[in-house]
């Protein structure tokens, strides 16, 4: 099966068997390993990438899916090396540890901000319900959005 | 100071926001081959046929590998038990039975299914009081023929271990009490649930084996393999890459020898990476484990004496379980005064997955079931639950009943003053179906061995090469980092830590017990000593002033009292290289035992708690009469620290262990069916705690500098998770009226607490 969409900006061609995932597309095919793999049953929230500027947990997103689409993987959240806010403020506020999560958690919050430019906490918490963390206890990644929050103002 | 003690950012801080940062799972080899595990799927029985004939002939299948394959002999962590795989018998579900390696996934797959594998199932042996019994059937009929791995121990059939205290005074203090309080208490299985699954990357080349791995313990990960493979330990060499988290299950040695005998078999490099069922069911989770309890009270709430018999559950493999059996010794009193405590501790074979570490072995259901206790005294005595702690607590000098003595006691009424500062024990609690609970323990810093070497490279950057493991607790990328900056008046960006290499790096003991930063940081105080001395010999030439004349500020070599007569620690890394010199320095640190009194026990194999560290946890819960829904609705902690090296990281780990004591105190069930196998099998059904289940903890560090820490420092990142289920069972059972005393506390066990109380 061969499928066009862009990532992270980029036109992409790949030929894979139906069936295929998303996630196996881009950590397969095109070696984009930011992009966790968890559980592969949409519990952990490792594998969240933007669709078309939502976010889906790619292990259960068929990739002929994507035809067509825009998909912006951790790897295409910083531009040219720069940390995006909400990143900066991760690394700062301790809201990363062991970090395998983390690509999860930058785009899952990466589309509330982009809807949400101030989100209060509740609306935080509800928002990442999808994503596991088991270091933090969620506070400090907390934290880092109401920081970046409050940088944007 | 100007780099301990501040919020500096985390070295590995921007690669892992940024998705750069490489895991095992993440690394790959030119000609890398696929692999997979074939286990089995029942608890108990006769491998009746095993033929991999069909499956070898697979195309695309480079090596199909089993115990006829393997070395014959069995090893382990503290008894040699397991074998690489099963022998004739399965022991558990999921035991290891053949490993394929394959150009494709596909082609792995279809190899597994060729394998034709009988086994005639038997009754497997699940229940622990039944296990322990001498009725039950051995889960090792040859147990006997097991070599322990340093001096023996006592252990019989099932037992693997037995720990026993048993002093004078016991019987006598039951028979003159006022009162006896009883108490069983129960606990499930615990999944560290890392969400970066077990994987390895490994080769053999040149009569070698490499493995690339994301483990907490390189240098055990060497040696447990050189043992299993009838190797020397330099026969292999292990590189680490960043962890996905471990939290104790990425101690021991698993698949990684699996994967370097799968490499040889094949004759090229093998990834092999656990699926999240497959890791579920194979990893060594925290034990399920019965506490029974007896008090010995007389009306005051003073304990006269104590008994309390643990029964660990170890599993098919006794992995680190012997040296668990010694926790119940070291925690019987707490933190506590108590009369003579006889402690027996048996940790039990039983068939099912092996159990190990844990962040806060064993003291996570062993604080629950004394803490509960303390509630049950102080309700039956009808004293402040509070109160009676504050009038039983030990003070400095106070001993455990190891023997060792306690310097610093005392910390535990300050710990108990700074949370009722924060938070009015009077005032909690108050309504219906709310409660408060508290909880304190003493734990301890890991005293476990750790090497580095510091050099200076040529740009006066500081080199730290060292096996110490960044398993996310900052330990390494903020801890040592910091640690390592300030000895040498250096920025931390001017610090650059080796990742692990059992090759390059000297001798560490992982990042276990909260021990990386007390451990390596005091090596590097060792090594930054001796570098220091080089690196003013070497500029004292530069800059025509003696040795002793000279200072290091701001990352500068200058002349005390002469301002403006300095040079960079760059220049003197290049005049020291010109000179055939070298700019290097070696440091090490154990922390020496404290002092015991070896006659308190047999069997007792982990002895002392040094570096001891207090804590206090009190919640807030209130419950759902409708649901059974626990909320916590507020969690406070006073725990003692040292020294904080970073606030945001000691914060971090105090508020992400108390998340996971959440979770082992409300969500996550490990259930154990009678057929020996778990009945949660994915991270669907095994309930990790998210962000709407966790509350803003309130976090308060006590200092108390430890002389033999660096700057201070002792342990931090595991203890939080220890006193939790203890707080919040404590808090649910003062709001419904009622004792709980099994965990996981789920909303069923909630209701038939109420429907106990009467309260619907």
């Amino acid at each position: 099966m061969e499928l066009t969409f862009t990532v992270n900006g980029r036109t992409v061609n790949v030929d894979v068997p139906g069936g295929t995932t998303l996630l196996d597309v881009l950590r397969g095919s095109l070696q984009l390993t930011g992009t966790k793999e968890g559980c592969v049953e949409g519990e952990c929230g490792a594998c969240t990438v933007l669709v078309d500027g939502r976010p889906v947990d790619s292990c259960l997103y068929a990739a002929h899916a994507a035809e067509g689409r825009a998909i912006t993987t951790i790897e295409g959240i910083s531009t040219d090396g720069e940390l995006s806010a909400l990143q900066r403020a991760l690394v700062d506020t301790g809201g990363v540890q062991c970090g395998f999560c983390t690509p999860g958690f930058v785009i899952t919050l990466t589309a509330l901000l982009e809807e949400n430019p101030t989100p209060i906490e509740d609306e935080v918490r509800a928002a990442i319900v999808g994503n596991i963390c088991r270091c933090t206890g969620y506070t400090q990644i907390i934290d880092a959005v109401m920081e970046t929050v409050e940088g944007g103002r | 100071m100007t780099t301990v003690g501040t919020r500096s950012a985390r070295g590995d801080g921007p690669v892992k926001v940024s998705g750069s940062a490489m895991y095992t799972v993440d690394f790959s080899l030119p000609g890398m081959l696929v692999g997979l595990v074939l286990r089995s799927p029942v608890a108990r029985g006769r491998i009746s046929r095993l033929d991999v004939e069909q499956a070898r002939r697979i195309p695309g299948v480079w090596a199909v590998i089993t115990a006829a394959d393997a070395p014959g002999h069995r090893s382990g962590l503290a008894i040699k038990d397991q074998p690489l795989f099963a022998v004739g018998a399965v022991t558990h579900e999921g035991e290891a039975i053949a490993a394929v390696a394959a150009e494709s996934a596909e082609a792995a797959q279809a190899a597994i299914d060729a394998i034709e594998l009988e086994i005639e199932p038997e009754d497997p042996v699940v229940d622990l009081d039944f296990a322990a019994s001498d009725d039950a059937p051995l889960v090792h009929p040859d147990w006997a023929n097991f070599e322990a791995v340093g001096e023996d121990f006592p252990r019989r059939g099932n037992v693997c271990a037995e720990m026993l205290a048993d002093p004078a005074g016991v019987d006598e203090a039951f028979g003159r009490a006022s009162r006896v309080v009883e108490g069983e208490y129960r606990a499930g299985r615990q999944y560290q649930a890392y969400l970066e699954p077990r994987g390895v990357v490994a080769e053999y080349r040149g009569g070698r084996y490499t493995v690339h791995v994301s483990h907490q313990f390189p240098f055990n990960v060497r040696d447990r393999m050189a043992a299993a493979l009838g190797v020397r330990p330099s026969g292999i060499r292990v590189i680490g890459h960043h962890i996905g988290g471990g939290f104790g299950a990425k101690l021991d040695l698993g698949i990684e020898v699996h994967a370097a005998m799968l490499a040889r078999a094949a004759g090229r490099p093998v990834k092999l990476v656990n699926e999240r069922t497959e890791d579920l069911l194979t990893c060594q989770c925290r034990e399920d484990a019965i506490v029974r309890l007896r008090s010995a009270v007389d009306a005051e709430g003073r304990v006269l004496a104590r008994d309390m018999d643990v029964l660990l559950d170890a599993g098919a493999a006794a992995t680190d379980a012997p040296f668990l059996a010694s926790i119940p010794l070291l925690l019987a009193a707490g933190p506590y005064r108590v009369g003579p405590t006889r402690v027996r501790a048996r940790a039990v074979y039983t068939n099912t997955a092996p159990t190990g570490a844990f962040r806060g072995v064993s003291g996570t259901h062993l604080i629950f079931a004394l803490e509960r206790h303390i509630d049950e005294i102080a309700r039956s005595l009808d004293i402040d639950r509070r109160e009676l702690r504050l009038n039983n607590l030990k003070e400095d000098g106070d001993a455990l009943l190891n023997g060792q003595v306690l310097e610093d006691a005392s910390i535990l009424r300050e710990a108990f003053d700074r949370v009722e500062e924060v938070a009015p024990w009077q005032t909690l609690g108050k309504g219906e179906l709310r409660g408060v609970g508290m909880a304190a323990c003493v734990w301890l810093t890991n005293p476990m061995p750790g090497s580095v070497v510091l050099k200076v490279n040529e740009d006066g950057t500081l080199g730290v090469v060292t096996a110490a493991t960044e398993n996310g607790s900052g330990a390494v990328s903020m801890g040592i980092s910091q640690i390592a900056a300030e000895e040498l008046t250096l920025p931390v960006e001017a610090v650059v830590v080796s990742m692990p290499d059992t090759d390059s790096a000297p001798y560490d003991a992982g990042s276990q017990g909260s021990r990386t930063t007390h451990i390596v940081g005091r090596a590097i105080g060792s090594a930054a000593e001796v570098l220091r001395e080089q690196i003013y010999e070497i500029a004292s030439g530069l800059l025509e002033a003696a040795p002793e004349d000279l200072e290091l500020v701001d990352g500068r070599v200058g002349v005390k009292g002469s301002p403006g007569a300095d040079v960079s620690l760059a220049e003197v890394a290049r005049a020291a290289t010109a000179a055939g010199k070298s700019l290097a320095a070696t440091g090490s640190y154990a922390t020496p035992p404290p002092r015991f009194d070896p006659t308190c026990a047999t069997g007792l194999l982990f002895p002392v708690f040094p570096t001891p560290t207090y804590h206090v946890h009190l919640a807030e819960v209130s419950v759902d009469p409708v649901t059974g829904r626990v909320t916590v609705l507020r969690y406070v902690v006073a725990q003692e620290v040292g020294k904080v090296i970073n606030p945001a990281g000691v914060v971090g780990q105090v508020q992400g262990g108390v998340a996971q004591g959440i979770g082992y105190a409300l969500y996550e069930n490990l259930e154990i069916g009678r057929d020996g196998r778990y009945r949660q099998r994915t991270l669907e059904t095994y309930r990790l705690p998210l962000a709407v289940d966790v509350p803003n903890v309130e976090v308060m560090l006590l200092e108390h500098p430890d002389p033999a820490g660096p700057f201070g420092a002792k342990g931090v990142a595991e203890p939080p998770v220890v006193p939790v289920a203890a707080a919040i069972a404590n808090a649910i059972s003062d709001a419904v009226g009622a004792p709980i005393n099994t965990l996981p506390v789920l909303p069923g066990n909630v209701l038939d607490a109420l429907d106990r109380a009467n309260k619907v």
